[in-house]
């Protein structure tokens, strides 16, 4: 392979920017699916992913151009997988920025085009979806050149639905973005940029060789864990499966090598050679750490070990997920699990749900908090209920972030009232354009765990788009909020909160389980309390009636419908003492009304 | 025991809150049903003694002197015991002297009348077409005619009804002094007109204290409170719905009509043009023993004396407390047992769908 010949660019892009469609079309016209190979969208390969129109998952595909050869190297498009974006970046010479012609340009494409910017990235700007009825070619142009500084002649007009302008844009592919630069004569250096797990090949490490070359029988060493393996087999994507012998300098493609453990993987970590190994790690390697956690339980107790099997082969495909064992008075045996983020965090559960069928109960989720003890002494505490006694600790310090809110002018208002009540401060806003602001905050990372997606949304008719960087730790007044279902405190509720906010929490929490708990055979008050007094309480009055009245000439097969329609909506539910509660109630506190 | 249940699927008027199987009156429609009605009793009665028959509705008076003669030809097909309960289903806005002559001369020994409330606005709204002089002067030519077996329905609970005009609706109907009465709480059901002019219920708290008022005047009245929403004076209750809640067979005929043979429960079409072409099954269930034991017990709690344990042996062969899981349950006190029955006790009738569920699969 010659280095002068090979391009290696990724797709920034919005969601429902195009991207997929756009990939589609380039692997056709680069012929590199038949049609009956093709599905609706190619490098998405999980239902999720499918359904959501997003990818979590990256993957690379080797195209070939005339003598060229392209790997088009997938990037997921959400805030939760930052980390993973930057080092698929950081395998690539250049990325496509695609914007949609009708929409302009997004927040998250804006914090990904400053990534692949801070690597020294070439960026090509393409418009796409130049074929719809409402395109405004003329608007995203000015907001693209006066964005990112990008020359008018640069930008390319694509519709990938229809196939126009993709053809030109391959070609500024390679008039472009520069070849690779790496020495194949130096030590091997090859960047992990992902990894998935298979259970008959042991794990497949997606790499770009930076320098140096890797072959089969190779001795290769994993320079952050200090594993060491001989490579099985190397190959690239075509996205078919192509074995070779070895990967040179410049490609991209996968190794295998038994490798049975994913957490020897660790993306963005560099695979040197054993011996002659490289002095030097490639840069930007960052270990990453979950930032959302919570707890989940089966809710048949009985499922407790198939939902340990379920974690332990998600686990294997997914180095940034997290879980260790954790009891809850209330629900019995589960799991405190650990994530990238709300995105990542829905993600998993659905997929627990899906494909290993195990029904959950899913704790509201917490932030990772930084305690300071009076003896001076520090501990992360990732579940409310770990937090130690009051008289105990000296302060609590929660992460902050803070925010890019891209907005049209008009909308400044609101997006402020729903950032101040989130308890964020305002920190500066830029003009985009002449009528779309970015809006900086610093706002807790527990208050956008909360329902801030959804309140962006609805301030905003859905206007607003939102990314957020992770700016550290302050210390504010932060108190255990516990809630009690008919004098029974179910930890599994509990919540850490800011002092000053509460009691209105409080009393937003305690009247949403009164709409989510269904009325009992008996009274039931529900409590919110700050170190055992009550700061808000609403009553669920007692069922007073469930019962089919009349039943109609013999129809009595109504009625045992209707009894078993009753009993499957009672086994979603969970007892607690004497009150059965549903599995929405966990998560209650996602959708106050405050 | 084997009863009859006879579907008349025609009305003159639509009420508000009714969603059982009805069309219009329609007097060709009635007679092509009536033949229809025939082919189905012809094709399926294996000719056995019928201890029950109930003909309902829709409503059965609305048919004319002469479809009622004909409905009555195709009765008499059926082999009667002696002592038969046969109930019809009156309205008093139709229900004449004359055809109550010929559900007399026609075996007929028992009354149901769709009274449902005395108050005037009330009726307006559910859209009864009837007045309260009409349902005395009923139940006297009735019983002038020697009708002495007579229920009363009254719904309670409608939609912005008070505790004092429930009351009233109580005074009057114990006024008539009726053998049997019917109260059912109003359920506003989807496809109806009030579902649809979007009433709403009234608040259970109330509907809870009115089912406990009308429990406690009846008793004092000497009626027994007999199946969760039927009472009766002593030896007045109704044998053909108690054939529905010892979980006995019946056949139904007519169109929307439910029945259960041998091993089957079976529901008809309520499609009036599939039923007058001959497609009288719309869908039939083969019951297992589970299923059975199922039925039996939450079709036996309905009543107030509850399931019958030594029955249960004999019918099923199994301990019913080897069947379902009781014992938690009398820990609850959701069920009580008293060597002889087991039954849910009289204040969680109300909410006895919460202790039936733990009968189901």
């Amino acid at each position: 392979m010659e280095q002068i010949k090979i391009r290696n660019f990724s797709i920034i892009a919005h969601i429902d920017h195009g991207k997929s469609t756009l990939a589609d079309r380039i692997l056709e016209l680069t012929q590199a699916i038949s049609e009956r190979e093709k599905k609706e969208q190619l490098l998405d390969d999980m239902d999720i992913e499918r359904e959501r129109g997003i990818t979590i998952k990256l993957n690379a595909v080797q195209l070939k151009y005339k003598d060229y050869v392209l790997n088009l190297i997938d990037t997921p498009g959400h805030v939760d997988f930052t980390y993973e974006v930057s080092r698929s970046l950081a395998a690539c010479e250049g990325a496509i920025l695609l914007v949609d012609a009708a929409q302009g340009v997004e927040a998250q494409t804006l914090a990904n085009v400053y990534l692949a910017l801070d690597h020294n990235l070439t960026i090509i700007p393409v418009i796409n979806k130049i074929d719809l009825p409402n395109a405004n070619v003329e608007k995203v142009k000015q907001e693209l050149i006066t964005l990112l500084g990008f020359k008018e002649e640069e930008i390319l007009l694509t519709s990938a639905k229809t196939g126009e302008g993709v053809e030109k844009l391959i070609e500024a592919i390679i008039e472009r973005i520069p070849a690779p630069n790496g020495k194949i004569n130096n030590e091997l250096q090859a960047l992990i940029f992902d990894s998935i797990f298979d259970p008959y090949r042991g794990v497949i490490v997606l790499v770009r060789v930076v320098n140096g070359q890797i072959k089969v029988g190779d001795r290769i060493k994993m320079m952050a864990t200090n594993a060491t393996y001989e490579v099985e087999e190397v190959g690239v994507y075509t996205p078919k499966e192509l074995k070779k012998q070895e990967l040179v300098t410049g490609e991209v493609g996968f190794i295998t090598a038994s490798i049975k453990s994913i957490s020897d993987i660790k993306i963005g970590d560099t695979i040197t050679h054993e011996e002659c190994s490289a002095k030097v790690s490639l840069p930007g390697y960052k270990q990453m750490k979950p930032m959302v956690f919570c707890g989940l339980y089966p809710i048949e107790t009985s499922k407790y070990i198939d939902l340990r099997e379920a974690l332990v082969k998600l686990k294997l495909n997914d180095a940034s997920f997290q879980y260790e064992p954790e009891t809850s008075k209330a629900l019995g045996f589960g799991f405190r699990c650990g994530f990238l983020g709300l995105l990542h965090m829905e993600i998993i559960q659905e997929r627990i749900e899906r494909e290993y069928n195990i029904d959950l109960i899913a704790t509201s989720p917490n932030v990772i908090y930084d305690v300071t003890l009076t003896d001076g002494s520090e501990i992360l505490i990732d579940s409310p209920s770990k937090l130690p006694d009051r008289q105990k600790i000296a302060n609590i310090k929660e992460p902050y972030i803070r925010t890019n809110i891209l907005v049209p002018n008009e909308y400044i208002g609101p997006i402020m009232e729903l950032c101040q009540s989130k308890r964020g401060n305002y920190l500066n806003m830029e003009y985009l354009g002449s009528n779309r602001v970015n809006i900086h905050y610093e706002i807790p990372l527990s208050e956008i765990v909360y329902d801030f997606f959804d309140k962006l949304k609805s301030y905003t008719k859905g206007y607003a788009s939102f990314d957020y960087d992770l700016i550290g730790y302050k210390e504010n007044d932060l108190v255990k909020m516990d809630i009690l279902i008919n004098g029974e405190l179910v930890d599994a509720l509990s919540t850490i909160v800011h002092r000053d906010f509460a009691y209105q929490r409080g009393r937003a929490v305690v009247e949403k389980l009164k709409e989510l708990i269904p009325r009992q055979q008996f009274e039931v008050p529900i409590q919110a309390a700050i170190s055992n007094k009550v700061i808000a309480r609403a009553d669920l009055s007692a069922l007073r009636k469930n019962v089919l009245a009349k039943c109609y000439g013999g129809d009595v097969s109504r009625k045992k419908k209707l009894l078993e329609k009753q009993k499957e909506g009672k086994k979603r539910m969970k007892r607690i003492g004497s009150v059965e509660i549903p599995q929405e109630a966990f998560l209650s506190v996602l959708s106050l009304d405050e | 025991m084997k009863a009859v249940y006879i579907h008349i699927p025609f009305c003159t008027n639509i009420c508000s809150y009714c969603d059982f199987c009805k069309v219009y009156y329609d007097e060709q429609l009635v007679d092509r049903y009536l033949t229809w009605l025939a082919k189905e009793i012809d094709l399926n009665y294996k000719n056995e003694l019928i201890e029950t028959i109930y003909i309902g509705g829709g409503t059965p008076t609305s048919l004319t002197i002469d479809q009622l003669k004909e409905l009555f030809i195709i009765i008499n097909k059926f082999n009667l015991t002696n002592n038969i309960e046969f109930t019809i289903e009156c309205n008093p806005e139709n229900t004449t002297i004359e055809k109550l002559t010929m559900f007399k001369n026609n075996r007929v020994n028992r009354l149901s009348i769709g009274v449902q409330t005395f108050n005037e606005k009330y009726l307006r709204l559910l859209n009864r077409n009837h007045n309260n002089k009409q349902v005395i002067e009923l139940i006297n030519d009735a019983r002038d005619l020697g009708f002495n077996n007579i229920n009363v329905d009254l719904i309670y609970g409608i939609p912005n009804q008070t505790f004092d005009e429930l009351k009233e609706d109580i005074d009057q109907l114990l006024s008539l002094n009726v053998p049997h009465i019917s109260t059912y709480s109003f359920i506003l059901e989807e496809h109806t007109k009030l579902y649809i002019d979007k009433y709403e219920n009234i608040d259970p708290e109330l509907e809870y204290r009115m089912y406990e008022y009308i429990r406690n005047t009846f008793k004092k009245r000497q009626y027994v409170h007999y199946e969760i929403s039927n009472f009766a004076k002593e030896n007045y209750e109704s044998k053909h719905n108690l054939n529905y809640w010892h979980n006995n067979h019946y056949y139904g005929f007519g169109l929307g009509a439910h029945g259960y043979i041998d091993n089957i429960r079976y529901e008809n079409t309520r499609s009036i043009n599939k039923y007058c072409n001959g497609q009288f099954l719309y869908k039939m269930d083969v019951l297992s023993l589970e299923d059975k034991m199922e039925y039996e017990t939450i079709l036996g709690l309905r009543k107030i004396k509850g399931v019958n344990k030594k029955t249960f042996k004999q019918k099923y062969k199994k301990d019913i407390y080897d069947v379902f899981d009781i014992v938690p349950l009398i820990d609850r006190h959701d069920i009580i047992d008293d060597n002889e029955y087991i039954y849910i006790p009289i204040e969680k009738l109300y909410i006895s769908n919460d202790i039936l569920i733990n009968f189901i699969k």
